[in-house]
């Protein structure tokens, strides 16, 4: 499926990793996060190979209503990854209460994920991904189940959750077919050809944050580097002999 | 009143009324033609009023519930056990399948001859005839239950570091709950009917006893009350399962958006 | 084709031998017979016919009472399942006898047929009637509305309406119906052998176990059981067979 990716990833940074469909972008974050072992070649995190999902790894999934647990209530779920944390019940509770407050949710605690609209979901999602304060934070197609609005505001609660989540920075690793949100988002963009999944290309954005989904989106620079992205798959799409043209 | 309220109304009368029409055509017919096999209904309404409300009775009654109960709760347990186990260890899964595809083609009534010999003629000779028809069904469906657990699902459990313990119990046992709720439907109806199977051979109460018993004292009108109780049983039986699914998976119905019952 | 799985029949050996040791060394035969005597028997049985003729007998009331059930099934589900009407007219009567377990109508059968094919017939038919019924009723009712739509304005007529759309509609359901029936029949029949001990494989094992011929009556078990599994794979066939027009998720695996 992937063949040839070789790459770092550089703390405190977002990275996005874009492609077209199938090339592999789902495969490589479960490289990353341990779930799926390499045929060929490693996956280290801090000089070490991972083998299984590393503790300080979160990751978020494109499917809300499959990761979380129906059978549970939103806090539940948040507080799913203090189980071994070796908290006091009223400590995790707290700290669910917590994250679920930066995520934008008030008074969802008692309520059940699916009684939630898919946007505020997907924040329960990532709030349970946030509580352990993972450093590193994964995330597959994220908003590619939500209506475009929120799609939108999801995006800059990533940014928040970037930028200062509890004044630290998370590292991230975000995967999208959506190039404007890729460029939007990162500090760095890496470009996946198809079949088999190749790095084509490792794009630095080089834009000013904060980053404000009108201002920035309409700057020169947010324009050129989307160019550049949609350029460098398409002739690459070309010499795979996918386009007609 | 409206026109739709009418209308439910009137075709519940409608099922009714049917009912009731095949019940007068029975009757009548029976009284015209009076045959032995064939009393008519009050004839039976008339015994089954007599003799349900007698202590003997009822205590066939519960010898049979008990007997039930007894093997469905152990057959119920082995069969999620089993198919928790087989559903989230593909060893498992792989090493058991013949063994239980095999035990499961055998038709529950083959192994009581079989039951005799070791257990006699008893209440442990029933008990086990009854678990080892109800622990299929379940199995099978905790099987599916367990294996058509979402991907994410799975990966979030692994993402959680969950021990594999924890997984089973705390994420593959609720998911695979609906599944495992649909094989204890199943299960409950051939219950019912093994317990009857059972009692046919060598027992001294309970309601399948009771009816052959009838039978063989050409009692007919008291064997039809036997079969009516019988049915009557099977139907409440199923009520009040329905209900209990209803509160079990309450949250899966108003996930999934269906209306609960 | 899946293939063979060497770790599970491995285990069916294993478990085997393991009975075999366990038999003679705690001396059960008593209560259990050895598996060497058990597959010496089946040869035998086999062999010399009895045991297929038992299972030939069974086959007979089997087929003729499967058969029945299948065909009113199938015709008063589409019937029924096609009219609002007929439907509610009909289902204080079917709720009332459905959940009567056909085992408990066995000594109404035996007054009624006496002992033989008839009465096995009976019961069968009986107990395999309902979950055909009810399937069929199933399925008519969720045949697709623009099916129906495209058939009326194309002029075909109510009964053509029955046979093009909502029989095929219903297929996958009627399947499903047939596969529990068809176990279902097989127990009730056996269990009506038992009971009667005239013929068939069930009253067959009835008497070894009164003669305390415990390795022929497991035998039996065992051909009850390749019986029972034959009849299920064979229906599976016959299903994706004649349905392989429904997609995967819907048809047993």
């Amino acid at each position: 499926m992937l063949s040839d990716v070789t790459f770092d990833v550089r703390e405190g940074e977002l990275l996005s990793v874009v492609g077209p469909s199938g090339c592999g972008k789902t495969t490589l974050l479960r490289l990353l996060c341990g779930l799926t072992p390499p045929s060929d070649g490693s996956v280290l995190f801090n000089g070490k190979a991972v083998m299984r999902p590393p503790r300080e790894v979160a990751l978020v999934f494109q499917d809300y209503s499959r990761s979380l647990f129906p059978w549970l209530s939103v806090i539940r779920n948040v507080m799913l990854p203090l189980r071994r944390a070796g908290l006091r019940r009223g400590e995790k509770i707290a700290r669910a209460e917590a994250v679920l407050q930066e995520m934008g949710l008030h008074g969802v605690a008692r309520k059940y994920p699916w009684e939630l609209s898919g946007g505020m979901q997907q924040r329960v999602a990532i709030a349970r991904a946030l509580v352990s304060r993972p450093k590193i934070l994964l995330l597959d197609e994220p908003f590619g189940s939500v209506d475009a609005l929120t799609r939108t505001e999801l995006q800059d609660v990533l940014l928040r959750v970037h930028g200062d989540f509890e004044e630290r920075r998370v590292t991230i690793v975000h995967v999208t077919h959506d190039i404007d949100e890729a460029v939007y988002l990162s500090d760095r963009v890496l470009v996946l050809g198809s079949a088999p999944g190749r790095l084509v290309a490792s794009i630095d954005v080089e834009l000013e944050r904060p980053r404000v989904q009108t201002a920035t989106r309409s700057s020169p620079r947010f324009l050129a580097v989307r160019n550049e992205i949609h350029d460098v798959i398409a002739s690459r799409e070309r010499e795979a002999g996918h386009l007609g043209v | 009143m409206t026109a739709a309220f009418l209308n439910r109304v009137g075709r519940r009368l409608l099922g009714a009324v049917v009912f009731g029409a095949a019940l007068g055509i029975w009757e009548a017919w029976a009284r015209s033609e009076p045959s032995f096999l064939f009393p008519p209904v009050t004839a039976v309404l008339e015994r089954a009023w007599q003799v349900w409300p007698t202590t003997d009775f009822l205590t066939s009654v519960a010898a049979s519930l008990e007997r039930l109960a007894a093997g469905y709760a152990l057959g119920a347990g082995i069969g999620i056990a089993a198919g928790l186990l087989m559903g989230s260890l593909r060893a498992a899964r792989r090493t058991l399948e013949p063994l239980v595809e095999f035990l499961r083609a055998v038709p529950p009534v083959a192994i009581v001859p079989a039951v005799i010999v070791v257990l006699g003629l008893g209440n442990g000779m029933r008990i086990a005839v009854i678990a080892f028809a109800v622990c299929f069904p379940v199995l099978v469906n905790t099987v599916e239950g367990v294996r058509a657990v979402a991907p994410e699902t799975r990966d979030t459990a692994a993402m959680l570091h969950l021990g594999l313990a924890e997984t089973i119990f705390r994420i593959y046992l609720p998911a695979a709950l609906p599944s495992i709720v649909a094989g204890l439907r199943v299960a409950l109806s051939i219950g019912v009917i093994m317990v009857v199977i059972s009692e046919f051979v060598g027992a001294s109460d309970g309601i399948g006893h009771y009816i052959l018993f009838q039978q063989s004292q050409f009692n007919v009108p008291e064997m039809y009350g036997g079969i009516l109780f019988l049915g009557l049983l099977g139907y409440v039986l199923n009520r009040l399962f329905l209900l209990v699914e209803d509160h079990l998976l309450s949250w899966h119905f108003r996930a999934a958006g269906e209306p609960t019952r | 084709m899946k293939q063979a799985n060497l770790v599970g029949w491995l285990f069916v050996v294993l478990v085997t031998g393991l009975l075999e040791v366990g038999v003679r060394l705690f001396e059960l035969r008593d209560s259990v017979p050895a598996p060497s005597a058990v597959l010496r028997a089946l040869a035998e049985g086999v062999s010399s016919g009895t045991l297929s003729g038992e299972v030939g007998t069974t086959l007979e009331s089997y087929a003729e009472g499967l058969g029945l059930a299948i065909a009113a099934g199938i015709v008063l589900g589409l019937v029924i399942g096609s009219s609002r009407t007929l439907l509610e007219a009909s289902s204080i009567v079917i709720e009332f006898l459905r959940p009567i377990p056909a085992v408990a109508l066995i000594p109404l059968a035996i007054m009624v047929f006496g002992l033989g094919l008839p009465m096995r017939r009976f019961v069968i038919a009986y107990a395999a009637l309902w979950p055909i019924l009810i399937n069929t009723l199933y399925g008519a009712r969720g045949a697709d509305r623009l099916l129906h739509d495209v058939a009326r304005t194309s002029g075909v007529t109510r009964l053509g309406r029955l046979v093009s759309v909502t029989f095929p509609a219903a297929l996958p359901s009627i399947a499903t119906g047939i596969r529990v029936s068809a176990s279902l029949a097989l127990l009730v029949g056996v269990t009506a052998e038992l009971v009667t001990g005239t013929e068939g494989i069930g009253s067959y094992m009835q008497r070894q176990q009164l003669a305390y011929q415990l390795p022929e009556l497991y035998a039996a078990i065992v051909v009850t059981g390749f019986l029972g599994y034959a009849i299920n794979v064979a229906l599976r066939r016959a299903e994706r067979h004649f349905l392989f027009w429904v997609g995967e998720g819907r048809l047993a695996r």
